[in-house]
């Protein structure tokens, strides 16, 4: 608690947070001037990050990030002939539109983005807990629905393969850095917590 | 090719009938009630002995035709990876068989959740440090049963080199049929199709027997891939082995600080469970136990939660809705047949006494060795300790934990709804403690013959 205070107190007079600013300015060096002068207007800043750094994330599973319950997963997936064209079809008719989604429970969101003149698919999704531990559950309750996606990705061995989790982890980037504002709302806590919200606004027009 | 499609080619994949003569009694056949045994573990010396006491024991493993009766008693063998590669099997082999496996039980606490109290480093002898080898339950209907299976057993190892007796742990079932808690436990198994066995009222549909048993197709419509060769790896499974001790006298105080009367605390047990100590479930007795309906077998599993969505009759973190959360709606998209285990349940030490109220009480020695048995068992008991044992997220209660099996922080409490508002009961610890734990590959009658005789004799 006492070294809470002083971190709070000074942080730039902390040893860790001091070699942290040393790094940071070695690393800056060859950086245009207007970066370094952005980096010694940012130090004061940057301290406190530095000094409340506690590992905030972990490991999610065999790769990727989480903060809290919270994880990331990001792909970068090579898209198969006619693939760009299809899944972007899909994609627009779609409209935004995914009640397959919903009914996973844990996706907090997905993006897809075209790269490398449609050569390539960004897949982005933030979730929770750990992937691994439902995959076999999306085999038996949702596998049109993943194979209608992902058959236009280069060598998709199918939702049924039983190489299907080292297929994934083998396209699956690490994200270096994950920021989650509610580290510990789960979408289903999410949910309840809308529920209870309405239900008090719903109890207050009653009473008020 | 693919290990899936050399494996798929040449099974019928419509209702495939089991071969029980291949598959080891204990993975369909339930304990007897009452029920006396004995758990040995082995460690291997010397390949070639360990091999020469396969092939002694061998001939006394049962296999699981006519499993549906249970009154002749039977042994069982099990095999961990160390096992396996101190018997001398090939790395190619070895390499086959999963990660999780390979690894061991001890290596997958964080994805066990098995920390604190339950950390590995607190496990009793001789579990979790890669020497236990073998394992052999024996099972039977009484005492003198279980002396004359125990002395087959030890006519197959005494006086023999090479391998090391690590320990031997009698269990058995307590007055009543109940477990350490004081409960009469085991009841709800899942249906296996092709078994040969009409389910039991409340079962459900069977499910696929390659959740269970390698060589089938799972719920998938494929089968799991197969440790090799084929001969070692079909017909057989894996069994989770896990030991628990119970701290009785915790779980009474836990009662008594909550119930004022007998009527009060045997209630908020049953909330706990889900069922009445008798083994009624609450969503069919939910005021007052029926002991006559708990001893039906024909009637004590029949049930499911339609009529029970808010959980007013059984608690949504109650031990049996989340171990089979049946028709419960779940947050998460879930096909709750990939998630079962055959559990056979053996109780040791002294039975339930409601009067232990000490902290003595908790270290009295007994509880409850657990074989959880799948065919993806290490998979699944991770599934189970991460999502239904050790969270509550996936039935929509936060991070409540399972009262009865879950590992607790200070503070910890379990909610019972309620009208008009719930209850929420404080003091929850952790009650059962986990004291050790192994995993066993359970290679079939084949596949016991076949590692017997590796290289030679």
């Amino acid at each position: 608690m006492e070294e809470q205070v002083q971190k709070n107190a000074a942080p730039e007079q902390n040893p860790i947070v001091k070699q942290k600013i040393q790094r940071l300015r070695e690393l800056y060096a060859d950086a245009p001037e207007l970066g370094k002068v952005a980096l010694e207007k940012g130090i004061p800043d940057l301290a406190r990050e530095f000094a409340a750094a506690t590992t905030a994330v972990q490991n999610a599973g065999r790769i990727g990030a989480r903060q809290g319950k919270v994880s990331e997963l990001t792909g970068i997936l090579p898209i198969a002939k006619g693939g760009a064209k299809r899944l972007r079809g899909l994609l627009q008719l779609l409209e935004g539109n995914f009640r397959g989604a919903d009914k996973v429970g844990t996706l907090h969101d997905m993006r897809f983005v075209f790269l490398d003149n449609d050569t390539k698919l960004l897949f982005a999704t933030a979730y929770d807990g750990e992937w691994d531990a439902y995959i076999d559950d999306f085999v038996t309750k949702i596998p049109n629905s993943l194979d209608l996606l992902f058959c236009n990705i280069e060598g998709w061995p199918g939702i049924h393969s039983p190489t299907i989790k080292e297929w994934l982890v083998q396209h699956q980037v690490a994200a270096e850095a994950w920021y989650v504002a509610h580290p510990n709302l789960t979408v289903a806590e999410t949910r309840r917590l809308e529920n209870v919200g309405k239900a008090v606004a719903d109890f207050l027009d009653k009473v008020g | 090719m693919s290990l899936h499609e050399a494996v798929a080619g040449d099974l019928p994949l419509g209702a495939p009938t089991l071969d029980l003569h291949e598959i080891q009694a204990t993975v369909l056949r339930p304990r007897p009630a009452p029920y006396f045994g004995t758990h040995l573990l082995f460690r291997i010396d010397d390949a070639q002995a360990g091999r020469a006491f396969l092939r002694r024991l061998t001939p006394h493993v049962d296999s699981a035709a006519g499993w549906w009766s249970a009154k002749t008693p039977w042994l069982d063998v099990g095999i961990s990876y160390a096992g396996l590669k101190a018997l001398g099997l090939s790395d190619d082999s070895l390499q086959s068989f999963p990660e999780a496996f390979r690894q061991g039980m001890a290596a997958r606490a964080r994805q066990l959740g098995d920390t604190g109290v339950n950390d590995p480093k607190n496990w009793d002898q001789p579990y979790g440090k890669g020497e236990v080898h073998i394992g052999v339950s024996a099972f039977s209907d009484s005492a003198e049963n279980r002396r004359r299976i125990l002395g087959i057993a030890r006519e197959q190892f005494e006086g023999f080199a090479g391998v090391s007796v690590l320990a031997m742990q009698d269990f058995g079932a307590q007055p009543g049929d109940r477990n350490p808690l004081g409960y009469k436990d085991g009841i709800d198994q899942p249906a296996i199709e092709g078994s040969g066995v009409d389910p039991l009222p409340g079962q459900g549909q069977p499910i696929k027997p390659g959740e269970f048993i390698l060589g089938y197709p799972g719920e998938a419509g494929f089968p799991l891939p197969m440790p090799q060769p084929d001969i070692l790896g079909r017909n057989g499974t894996y069994v989770g082995f896990r030991k628990y001790q119970s701290r009785v006298g915790a779980f009474n105080r836990f009662l008594h600080s909550h119930g004022s009367n007998e009527a009060e605390r045997e209630l908020l047990a049953a909330k706990l469970v889900g069922r009445w100590r008798s083994g009624a479930p609450l969503v069919l007795a939910p005021e007052v136990d029926d002991p006559s309906l708990g001893a039906d077998l024909q009637r004590n599993n029949d049930f499911n939660y339609a009529n029970d969505p808010r959980g007013r009759q059984a608690p949504f973190g109650c031990h049996i809705r989340r171990m089979n959360p049946r028709d419960s709606k779940l947050t998460r998209l879930t096909d709750v047949n990939l998630h079962r285990l055959i559990r056979r349940g053996t109780t040791y030490g002294p039975p339930y006494d409601p009067n232990a109220l000490s902290e003595a009480d908790d270290e009295v020695p007994r509880g409850a060795i657990f074989l959880f048995i799948s065919a993806k068992a290490m998979a699944t008991i991770e599934f189970l300790q991460q999502e239904w044992i050790n969270d509550g997220n996936f039935i929509g209660i936060g991070d409540e934990r399972d009262p009865i099996i879950g590992l607790h922080e200070e503070g910890a409490a379990f909610t019972i709804p309620k009208d008009p508002v719930r209850r929420l009961v404080r003091g929850i610890e952790t009650f059962n403690v986990l004291r050790g734990g192994e995993y066993f590959f359970i290679p079939s009658i084949s596949g016991l013959n076949w590692l017997a005789n590796l290289g030679g004799k």
